[in-house]
């Protein structure tokens, strides 16, 4: 039920003469045009001519310029996202963190293990480490120095077994890991690292 | 104020057109009030109407070749002052915008008259604010800036029976609201 006549409207839209309309229309009537009145009142604001001529005479940027601008300008992204959908999501990264898919790093076989190498040789340009795991070459398994504090290291992957081995300083200095379980004495009167590599996987 | 009278509208637009920026001035003179006040009743705050209606004034210089009919220039500006309003409510919705109230704006006599109108604007303003920007937009257009509703349907692209139920829903929300209003 509409409790307003609607004949207020045919008045105010001027389809019917104001004289012809009952009494009591008259009330709401004016009470429309006395808030028609009051919004009309003017706005008291300074003008925009300055402000807008201004940004009229300035020349309009170049597109590639505005692409540019654009490019660069920090924007926020904002997703709207159901409830439900934000803890799907939260369980999919929780699943993933704590059950992680695939491998990090290389696939170690059942008669693997893994084996750090680490030596400290401050100011050395080069260290690899050399043995029986890979017939003493020189060049083939380097060290790294990660953190520029003289620590060279590397992890690598070898069968189960007992090898020999050295460090290599800048290609010419074989050099003894002192930090090794055990030593052993080559054919040349020199003292070998011992390194025991037990499987990864028990 | 101009003696020899201001030029017609159709008569700015070929100037401005032809490449006298300058002669734009007299269309900002000439729509700046009734702009920014549909604007601040739309928006409710006399600064973002501010940006609004300069925004608009410099979009409509840019596209002015695109202003078909010259001489309904008015209801062009009020078309593209409509649409800034309007992305301007969206982006307050979507809370990219904070708004701020205007303040009730006394009369320059400073007086008790003067301050109780400015409290009654207030009070209209906010009651006007809890229409749907639809509804504002048209009981606005019809009855403050006094337009016909042909001409308003040129403003907003809405069929003439819409609008007049718009106006019509607008005008009985407004009454509601206002019921103990004097």
């Amino acid at each position: 039920m509409n409790p307003i006549d609607p004949r207020l409207h045919e008045v105010l839209d001027g389809e019917l003469d104001p004289a012809s309309a009952p009494v009591e229309l008259g009330h709401a009537v004016q009470r429309i045009q006395a808030v028609a009145a009051l919004l009309a009142a003017p706005v008291a604001a300074p003008s925009l001519e300055a402000r807008v001529m201004t940004a009229i005479r300035r020349p309009i940027p170049s597109r590639a310029r505005r692409l540019v601008r654009w490019l660069v300008t920090a924007r926020a992204l904002t997703f709207r996202v159901r409830p439900v959908w934000s803890l799907a999501l939260a369980a999919v990264v929780a699943l993933l963190t704590l059950f992680p898919a695939g491998h990090e790093g290389p696939y170690i076989g059942e008669h693997e293990g893994i084996v750090q190498f680490v030596g400290r040789f401050p100011g050395a340009q080069s260290v690899h480490v050399v043995g029986t795991f890979n017939d003493w070459r020189p060049e083939s398994i380097p060290l790294e120095e990660v953190d520029h504090d003289g620590v060279w290291r590397a992890t690598v992957v070898l069968p189960t077994g007992t090898y020999e081995y050295m460090f290599v300083v800048d290609g010419e200095r074989w050099v003894a890991d002192r930090l090794a379980d055990r030593v052993v004495a080559d054919d040349f009167g020199r003292e070998n690292s011992i390194v025991i590599v037990r499987p990864a996987r028990l | 104020m101009d003696i020899a009278g201001p030029p017609p509208d159709a008569e700015v637009v070929a100037r401005v057109l032809g490449g006298d920026a300058e002669a734009f001035g007299f269309v900002i003179r000439r729509y700046e009030a009734s702009l920014l006040r549909f604007a601040t009743r739309m928006l409710g705050s006399n600064g973002d109407a501010e940006d609004a209606v300069a925004e608009s004034f410099v979009r409509a210089y840019r596209h002015l070749a695109s202003c078909r009919e010259p001489a309904r220039l008015r209801t062009w500006l009020y078309r593209i002052v409509a649409n800034r309003c309007k992305s301007h409510l969206s982006r307050r919705l979507r809370g990219e915008v904070s708004f701020d109230e205007a303040p009730p704006v006394a009369d320059p006599a400073d007086n008790e008259a003067g301050l109780e109108r400015a409290e009654q604007l207030s009070l209209v303003q906010r009651a006007l604010l809890q229409l749907s920007p639809e509804k504002r937009a048209a009981f606005v257009l019809k009855h403050v800036e006094g337009l016909s509703y042909e001409e308003m349907a040129l403003i907003t692209g809405d069929r003439v029976p819409t609008l007049k139920m718009r106006v019509h829903r607008a005008r009985e929300a407004l009454l509601k609201l206002l019921e103990d209003y004097e």
